[in-house]
């Protein structure tokens, strides 16, 4: 409940989603069980994602197709496929796969030749996977900066720590300039490690409800002493705003319920491709945590 | 407008005109023993073998030619009187009948004449005795009236533990639920596993699933109506209870003796003191009151002042969380006599909806609170003609607002703005006349003609999109403003309304019923049930008024001297602009939530089947239904057909109740129904960390059936003649068997019973939520 709670004010900033906690909390009483589905087979799908942002080496992206829902282990890649990215200036960059051969970056394609994105341009991505084409445009929205992160002990976490040890919360500040309309995805890390609060957490904002003074705005995760804490903020086209919407709606939907039922995320994608291409200027801060 | 006023007015002239050799015997019956008006009384005279029944007022009106007659008054539950009435000119007679079997104190009252269910015109209505709800098992040890309408015939429940219901092939909002008269816009505590209708008030409750009378307007699907008891006019009264769930009490006493009463209930949950004892840091709670003052100033001029509040309250983290939801109403009802044929009901209504969600914290603090009021006036008339010929016709008007959302920061660092979404109003006319005529002496036939004016009206301010369908990427080109009580849009709609009964013989008959509705207020769930924080919407610029069509057959009989009613029904329900959200809709707190509505087609149809047992030692119920409800809508599901949420093939209810003796009476009920349809995924994908499902078609999978054993039994204590009071205990056990029935399935990373992930974190699994295995509840009642 104790990280449930962080969590519900996390999110916050998307109101609508702490409703939809909160009534989840009304069946407190509700029990349940793993049940088995009689599902059919599934009819694979290219899946997208590409990320373009200003920062170098943050430049990829990865092909892979969906799989029957029982499936183990990764889902297939396509490790053939070729891409290039385009900008609106007529500068194209072709990606190849895996350069460095890794063994766990199957279906990953980096640039040939590295570069990094410029604000104010639109970026265009063709896949052409299994004989399809796949396209898909997005801007590269400009950002605010983080003005600086502060940490503090929690002291209902202190009492009672889901791990122990880790209560030290990490308050973020920063000026939200009001006479543009933005978008934000949020990413926390934990010594170096992407960290989610719950696995089907998606931190995104928008900014139409909230003032320019953000003023302690606190990470999704706890920290214990010693740990470096960063925060990544990138910024988001309306079309990838969506995505991530979509996606949170997906990924926490309740069956139908009292929710909306699963349906796929609308995407940048065109051609019936899942995912998406994500073009961001992202700005990030650190701050380690002292006794 | 004006040449339908003529054309009544006409026709109340003209057959006025023609019945000057007739004399009319009119009054109200009531309770001897509390003063109570009783409802569907028969009146007969064998003389002329015509007869007549109360009305919801108590009321009555026959029109026959002048001589002297015996009438007979019956009653199911009371003593028959028969008076000898000489009829020179027109005549008023009270009566007030007598009570036979009362078991602690109760009069079984089963408020209908004998054969209703055979020679009333009226079809596809239950009508729910309050008695006989009382005796069946209970959740929680709460009486509630809901739960028993969710057992009927044609009507489907979203799962256990849910105050909303389906009505043939209906949405969820396509229930007008009436309070003596005033509307609920939300029936649930704690999100549905009570219903706002404390048992303790209630005297009658009746569900029009067709045929619906031309009175009733505003909803597609269904009227529920429930009235409250008047208050005991001739003696004080106390009745209290204790159950698992909630505490009530309720007072009851006559003002001035036989003129005028007055009752207060209220009920309050237990379950802070649970949670207390559980030491949370959580709170839930609700509470209903409702009062109602009675005052029978003459024969000619009685009143009524009724209201209703109700509330949630719940909160979370040591209140660092909140939110609550309530209604209010109040209802002041004038019914006058004009003269021995004409009788009115003259009402004023308030009804209002609010919720309120709440986060302390001094930095991301907010409240976020919505609500809608509205007033209505309704003047309703019956003309009782001859006894063969009767008029009802009246005019309502309702005034609406529509507050959808008003975020304000609640600290003085909160990084929120104050933001008050665009209040939205909205005036609803109605105007109707109906006539009920016997044809022949087999053939009855109730014509009716509604009319609805509804105007969305400024103050406001309308967007203009540049596609108005685009709700990825809402863009606003310009705007309209209206000023106030300037029309935004007007929805004029005729609803025509027919029944019709043909008798086969005394106890067997016909119906064939038509009505048409339309819906100008909705409330578009997200899901399945529909949530107090899902907002109600007016018809307006971009949302049209949904508009259904129902067609009803019936075959009905009653057997063994009316001890056992039948009746089997099939009917056909067509909906145009049935709304629900896009696919992805965003739904709280966007600007632009018009872009996400989606109206298209509707269609259900389906056989029910029902037979009633009302007298004897042994009552009860059995139906089964077999229906089908389908959508087709652009937007939804890829504009591909799919079946709604509330699609159940086969239902089957069965409910009993068995009086052993003074002291016991056991009651059992068991209901089946096919599983909810629910979209599963028809695989997975990576994207970043996450392993998202693909999805398939909408409601493309069944979940298993659900099906469930209740049992209680009551008690009364042998009554000791030196005490006052009475005492009884109901225990109850829900789900005998323990049966888990799905609420809903959803799927997660394959996580272990601490809820880490399993090995790699690519496997997934679906989780089957269920609500309630096997609960005993016990409920104690007093009653002085």
């Amino acid at each position: 409940m104790k990280t449930q709670k962080s969590n519900l004010l996390y999110k916050a900033l998307s109101m609508k989603k702490a409703l939809i906690y909160s009534l989840t909390l009304l069946t407190l009483a509700a029990c349940e069980e793993t049940v088995v589905l009689d599902l059919e087979e599934t009819t694979p799908k290219i899946v997208i994602e590409g990320q373009v942002t200003d920062r170098a080496g943050y430049q990829f992206v990865k092909v892979s197709k969906s799989t029957n829902f029982y499936a183990s282990g990764k889902t297939p890649r396509v490790t053939d496929a070729t891409i290039t990215v385009a900008d609106d200036l007529g500068n194209e960059y072709t990606f190849v796969h895996n350069p460095r051969n890794h063994a766990d970056s199957a279906g990953y394609y980096l640039p040939q030749t590295p570069f990094v994105g410029v604000i104010d341009r639109t970026y265009t991505l063709t896949v052409v996977a299994e004989g399809q084409t796949y396209t898909a445009q997005d801007k590269l929205n400009r950002i605010t900066t983080i003005d600086k992160l502060e940490y503090r002990i929690d002291e209902d976490e202190r009492e009672d720590p889901e791990d122990p040890g880790r209560f030290y919360e990490v308050l973020m500040f920063v000026k939200e300039p009001k006479e543009t309309r933005d978008y934000y995805l949020f990413k926390t890390y934990r010594n170096d490690s992407l960290t989610y609060n719950l696995d089907t957490d998606v931190y995104y904002a928008d900014d139409e409800l909230v003032g320019e003074n953000i003023d302690g705005f606190p990470l999704p995760i706890f920290y214990s002493v010693n740990d470096l804490a960063r925060a990544e903020v990138y910024s988001l086209s309306r079309d990838a705003f969506i995505f991530y919407r979509d996606l949170d709606k997906l990924l926490n939907n309740d069956g139908g319920m009292f929710t909306q039922p699963p349906a796929d995320p609308r995407t940048n994608l065109s051609n019936g491709a899942l995912g998406l291409f994500q073009v961001s200027a992202v700005v990030s801060s650190e701050i380690r945590i002292n006794e | 407008m004006i040449r339908f006023l003529v054309v009544v007015t006409l026709a109340l002239v003209s057959t006025m005109a023609r019945s000057q050799e007739k004399v009319t015997l009119n009054g109200y019956i009531k309770d001897a023993d509390n003063g109570e008006e009783l409802i569907g009384v028969t009146v007969y005279i064998p003389q002329l073998k015509a007869g007549t029944a109360t009305n919801a007022y108590g009321f009555y009106s026959i029109t026959v030619p002048k001589g002297t007659y015996e009438v007979q008054y019956t009653f199911v539950g009371y003593s028959s009187q028969n008076v000898t009435v000489t009829l020179d000119a027109d005549v008023s007679r009270n009566i007030e009948l007598g009570g036979e079997a009362q078991i602690m104190n109760e009069v079984e009252i089963s408020e209908r004449p004998l054969d209703e269910n055979v020679i009333a015109v009226q079809m596809s209505k239950n009508t729910l005795n309050i008695n006989q709800v009382k005796k069946l098992p209970t959740l929680f040890g709460e009486v509630d009236i809901i739960k028993n309408v969710q057992a009927l015939p044609g009507v489907i429940s979203a799962g256990e533990g849910t105050s909303s219901f389906f009505v043939r092939g209906g949405g969820g909002d396509q229930n007008l639920i009436l309070i003596d008269e005033a509307p609920i816009y939300d029936a649930s505590h704690l999100g549905g596993m009570v219903s706002v209708f404390n048992a303790d008030v209630i005297k009658e409750s009746e569900l029009y699933k067709g045929g619906i009378p031309s009175r009733f307007g505003g909803r597609l699907s269904s009227i529920l109506e429930v009235r409250t008891i008047d208050g005991n006019n001739k003696r004080f009264g106390v009745t209290a209870g204790i159950g698992s769930m909630a505490s009530r009490v309720m007072i009851e006493a006559p003002i001035v003796k036989d003129k005028s009463s007055f009752i207060l209930s209220g009920r309050t949950s237990n379950l802070g003191l649970y949670l207390k004892a559980a030491n949370t840091d959580n709170s839930i709670n609700f509470y209903d009151l409702n009062a109602k003052v009675n005052w029978r100033a003459n024969n000619k001029n009685r009143f009524f002042v009724s209201g209703y509040t109700g509330r949630d309250k719940l909160s979370f983290s040591d209140g660092e969380v909140g939110f609550g939801w309530g209604n209010s109403t109040g209802t002041f009802r004038w019914n006058h006599l004009f003269n021995e044929k004409l009788f009115s009901n003259t009402t004023v209504i308030l009804s209002s909806f609010d919720y309120l969600f709440e986060i302390k914290d001094p930095i991301q603090g907010f409240k976020w609170s919505s609500n809608l009021q509205e007033l209505s006036v309704k003047n309703d008339l019956t003309y009782f003609h001859t006894v063969n010929n009767e008029f009802t016709f009246g005019y309502h008007i309702t005034g609406r607002r529509f507050s959808p959302a008003t975020i304000e920061p609640n600290s003085e660092e909160s990084m929120f703005e104050k933001t008050v979404f665009d209040k939205m109003y909205a005036l609803d006319h109605g105007i109707y006349l109906s006539n009920q005529r016997r044809i022949t002496d087999a053939l009855t036939m109730d014509v009716g003609l509604r009319v609805s004016i509804f105007q969305s009206m400024g103050p406001g301010k309308v967007y203009i999109y540049n596609d108005p369908k685009d709700n990825a990427d809402p863009t606003r080109v310009d705007s309209l403003e209206y000023g106030s009580w300037k029309s935004i849009k007007n929805f004029v709609n005729l609803e025509p309304r027919f029944g019709l009964r043909y008798s086969l013989s005394d106890d067997k008959s016909i119906k064939l019923s038509y009505n048409r509705m339309v819906q100008n207020t909705h409330l578009v769930a997200a899901g399945t049930v529909p949530l107090p924080f899902n907002t109600w919407s007016p018809s307006g610029y971009y949302l049209k008024p949904q508009i259904a069509d129902q067609i009803a057959l019936g075959y009905f009989q009653n057997l063994k001297d009316n001890m056992y009613e039948a009746s089997a029904e099939i009917y056909y329900k067509d909906i145009q602009h049935v709304t629900d959200f896009a696919d992805n809709a965003e739904i709280q707190l966007n600007k632009d939530l018009v872009t996400e509505y989606r109206q298209g087609d509707a269609w259900a149809y389906g056989a029910e089947f029902m037979v009633t047992k009302k007298e004897g030692r042994l009552t009860g119920m059995a139906s089964y239904t077999w229906s089908k409800a389908l959508r087709q809508i652009e937007g939804v599901n890829q504009g591909r057909e799919y079946v709604a949420n509330y699609d159940r093939r086969n239902v089957v209810n069965l409910n009993a109740a068995f009086e052993l003796n003074d002291k016991w009476t056991f009651g059992g009920a068991f209901t089946y129904s096919t599983g909810r349809p629910t979209t599963v995924p028809s695989g997975k994908y990576e994207y970043g960390e996450y392993n998202p499902d693909q999805v398939s078609e909408r409601n493309g999978y069944r979940l298993p059936a659900f099906h469930r054993l209740d049992l209680s039994a009551t008690l009364n204590p042998r009554k000791n003649a030196t005490r006052k009071w009475k005492g009884q205990w109901i225990f109850s056990l829900y789900n005998v068997y323990s049966r888990k029935n799905a609420f809903t399935v959803y799927t997660r990373t394959k996580k272990d019973s601490d809820g880490d992930i399993i090995g790699d974190g690519t496997q997934k699994e679906a989780r089957m939520v269920y609500l309630f295995p096997f609960m005993p509840s016990v409920t104690y009642n007093i009653k002085f």
